[in-house]
């Protein structure tokens, strides 16, 4: 949001000198890391690696296992548990949206609780989740399952709220009834505000995830980057890091590109709007 | 809506909150379908708050380990605080600066705060100092976000509509730049206290000596469902009740951007 | 010269095609809320355009929510040939004033949306459709979605929509207030041209004294809120301004005088609520 914000005014540039400005940057800092630790040897290894070790180790970790598994293991046995968490509470959480728009004796029972609970953070779940799961898939999957459901609440009781009235009186008079009104008129209506939330559910529940993974586990990202704690190797944890860093966007990215396939008739909105 | 209609909802949610309860003390009952090992009946919690209320748990009472998280959260959400706004309103000052340090941030924003734990672990031992950092990276970007986009949000135009009334420079800040850009500062204390004490949670679950979090991965380990809920409980109340300062605060310093908040 | 009474509706055998009667509106409880449409009656004829004109605000769009069957009145009833009209159906046809296209859907599955609610054969629905398009000038948009047409061709897709239902009443609600002047102007004659050649029966509200007179057969003045029905002007169908295009038809001193006149009542109404 605040992004979206600061790129509608124009802060964050992606053209010209601002660009020369970063690359600049970015250059001096791998620069003086690469100083700091290699040239002048500032900093112990043990502190902080040198860019050489770091990629030595990332290419390490890809072609050797690491506790049993090589870093695609890692970070599919993460995507996994973050899909399944996302998958589920998506499941759950738009029906309930919905819900939560259309029927208001509804929302008068489950929303009071929801708010209540609302301020647990999802991380405060992983000790019940390990209680009562132990170190299993289940553990990691109903952490990003806490982290993700609100996200789909929310955005789509906004977004089926807020589908103009005339919409609905157009479904009417042309014969709709509930169900045709809610699939044809009111779900693709509230689609891009769902899509929000999807954004949101991905990125709490991925953050949610490397929360987890560091607590409890075998495998996964978060886990490897506890082992590099355990071991006192810098350069894992920072393997970790950028591996966890670089998916995240990616997923991001992929999933902002995904909603012109997904809500095509949102082409010329979106053109519109930005 | 009038007065009338918002004690009634608060009545409602009151009486749909007892409800809850009640299920609750319903499936946990003896014999009931939930095992208490897995949920604890809420007489139960209760008890077990008041021992931990009057009692030392695992070195401290439940006062001083909410001491110790507030310690830490309020420090590292502070220190975020007084880096943050001052760069960031630098940042939307100068150009080139923002040019310079925004790229850097974005690079490590993608990673979630607390995968720096570890790390800071590793630096700076099991201490207080590993959390506080650990928060104050959480808090940092909001702060600092928010900041650039209060100075942003100021309209030249009010600013020249001012000038046009006689307003000195003093007048400007004070009254155009101030009054625009403090409701998203209070916005930005509220997220970056919000994302403060997410983290700090899971940093306690991993490495601390006390604190709620470390009361709730202890009582996990131990399997004591009771200790795990009043922790809940209480991070849960603590969130609440730092969020109601903030807004309280936001009455008091910014009344006027509260109008537009309801409605949205 | 022509005839401007404020006769009751023509007397025809059997019972108006469509007919408010008493219609009276309350929004929020009754004798507490706002009295939006206050005892109104209205009877339309097969075949007949009834064109509803006054000031902002005053009910007339409300009027036809209810003759629409979208909300129900607070007193009074509405009739179809003598019979309670009841819910929304496919003998009532609405077109709304920003359009109500669906935004998710293309303007094919748009004009076949109502065909598919009632259960319409699908080769019958393509047959409707392709007949619908060519009549509105569609052909070449029927895979796009509305967000990528012009107002005025959204509206023509509106049109299409509650044409292809094939309506024993259309109800048309200011569907050219959100349009710029020229389109409009086409759109009037387009809609002009579709009445004299298929005889539909409309109820057409509209704030335009000119797209009244031009319009309908007869032109029903509201007051300001409560809006209650001022005067009916039966106007003569089937004289010059009616088949020729609208700048023709305003050069008409029948249409002037028309124009004149309808406009002197919805003047008093509009300067009587500002002084209020």
């Amino acid at each position: 949001m605040i992004d979206q914000a600061l790129a509608n005014m124009g802060v964050v540039s992606t053209r010209g000198r601002s660009i020369a400005y970063g690359v600049f940057s970015l250059t001096a800092l791998l620069l003086l890391w690469f100083l700091a630790t290699s040239v002048f040897q500032w900093i112990e290894p043990r502190v902080l690696p040198s860019p050489a070790e770091v990629v030595q180790k990332y290419v390490q970790h890809v072609t050797e296992p690491f506790s049993g598994l090589t870093l695609a293991g890692h970070i599919l046995a993460s995507l996994e548990r973050w899909g399944w968490g996302v998958f589920v509470a998506m499941l759950i959480g738009v029906p309930v949206g919905v819900f939560f728009a259309w029927a208001p004796w509804f929302k008068t029972i489950v929303n009071p609780i929801f708010e209540l609970l609302h301020f647990i953070p999802p991380f405060a779940y992983i000790p019940l989740a390990v209680l009562w799961f132990g170190a299993s898939t289940a553990t990691q999957a109903m952490v990003v399952f806490v982290a993700a459901f609100p996200a789909f609440v929310i955005n789509t009781q906004l977004g089926v709220s807020q589908v103009e009235k005339i919409y609905i009186d157009a479904a009417r008079v042309f014969g709709a009834g509930q169900a045709a009104t809610l699939r044809r008129v009111v779900i693709p209506a509230a689609a891009p505000s769902i899509y929000t939330g999807l954004r949101i559910a991905i990125s709490n529940g991925w953050m949610a995830l490397v929360g987890a993974e560091l607590v409890v586990g075998k495998v996964g990202l978060g886990f490897m980057i506890a082992q590099g704690q355990e071991n006192a190797s810098v350069s894992t944890i920072f393997v970790g890091l950028i591996t966890i860093g670089c998916l995240g966007v990616l997923i991001d990215n992929l999933v902002q590109r995904s909603e012109r396939y997904v809500l095509p008739w949102r082409k010329n909105v979106m053109v519109n709007s930005g | 809506m009038g007065r009338l209609a918002s004690y009634r909802m608060l009545g409602f949610s009151v009486a749909a909150i007892v409800g809850w309860v009640i299920l609750w003390a319903w499936l946990t009952r003896d014999g009931g379908p939930v095992p208490t090992l897995y949920f604890p009946p809420p007489d139960d919690v209760l008890n077990r708050f008041w021992r931990m209320w009057t009692r030392p748990y695992i070195g401290s009472t439940l006062w001083q380990h909410i001491l110790s998280s507030l310690y830490i959260v309020l420090t590292g959400w502070a220190a975020a605080a007084l880096v943050g706004i001052p760069l960031g309103i630098a940042m939307a000052w100068w150009s080139r600066l923002k040019w310079i340090v925004f790229p850097i941030f974005q690079l490590i924003r993608p990673v979630p705060p607390l995968a720096w734990i570890p790390l800071t672990i590793l630096w700076l031992g099991i201490g207080d100092a590993a959390r506080i950092s650990v928060v104050f990276i959480a808090a940092l970007v909001p702060w600092l976000m928010n900041s650039m986009l209060a100075v942003y949000s100021v309209d030249r135009l009010l600013i020249d509509a001012a000038r046009t009334l006689g307003a000195s420079d003093r007048q400007i800040l004070t009254r155009v730049v101030c009054r625009t850009a403090l409701p998203t500062l209070v916005a930005a204390a509220r997220m970056a206290l919000g994302n403060a004490w997410s983290t700090l949670v899971a940093a306690e679950i991993l490495a601390a000596t006390a604190g709620l979090g470390y009361i709730a991965v202890n009582a996990s380990q131990l399997l004591d469902t009771d200790v795990l809920i009043v922790a809940m409980i209480m991070i849960d109340l603590l969130g609440i009740g730092l969020t109601a300062l903030i807004e309280m605060s936001q009455r008091i310093l910014a009344p006027w951007s509260l109008a537009g908040e309801r409605r949205g | 010269m022509m005839s401007t009474t404020t006769s009751a509706p023509l007397e025809l055998a059997g019972a108006h095609k469509l007919e408010l009667q008493s219609i009276t509106k309350w929004f929020g409880k009754k004798d507490e809320g706002i009295l939006a449409v206050d005892d109104c009656s209205l009877a339309i004829d097969k075949g007949e355009f009834v064109c509803v004109v006054g000031p902002s605000g005053c009910g007339k769009s409300t009027l036809m929510t209810i003759g629409a069957g979208l909300e129900d009145p607070t007193e009074g009833e509405v009739l179809i040939d003598g019979k309670a009209a009841g819910p929304p159906g496919p003998r009532r046809s609405v077109v709304f004033q920003k359009f109500a296209l669906f935004p998710s859907e293309t303007v094919e599955q748009n004009i076949k949306f109502g065909l598919q609610m009632t259960g319409v054969a699908a080769a019958e629905q393509e047959q409707r459709l392709i007949e619908q398009l060519k009549i509105m000038g569609l052909e070449q948009f029927r895979k796009a979605y509305p967000s990528e047409l012009s107002g005025g061709m959204q509206q023509r897709v509106a049109i299409a929509r509650a044409l292809v239902m094939q309506p024993e009443i259309l109800l048309m609600d200011e569907p050219f207030g959100a349009l710029d002047a020229q389109t409009r102007t086409i759109l009037q004659e387009e809609v002009q041209r579709l009445h004299r050649e298929k005889h539909y029966t409309v109820l057409f509200i509209t704030h335009s004294v000119e797209e009244a007179v031009y319009l309908g057969d007869r032109v029903v003045v509201m007051t300001r809120r409560p809006g209650r029905i001022k005067k009916e002007l039966t106007l003569p169908r089937d004289v010059v301004w009616k088949t020729g295009d609208i700048e023709a038809a305003a050069e008409h001193p029948d249409f002037i005088e028309a124009r004149r006149e309808i406009w002197a009542l919805v003047r008093e109404e509009i300067i009587a609520g500002q002084t209020n």
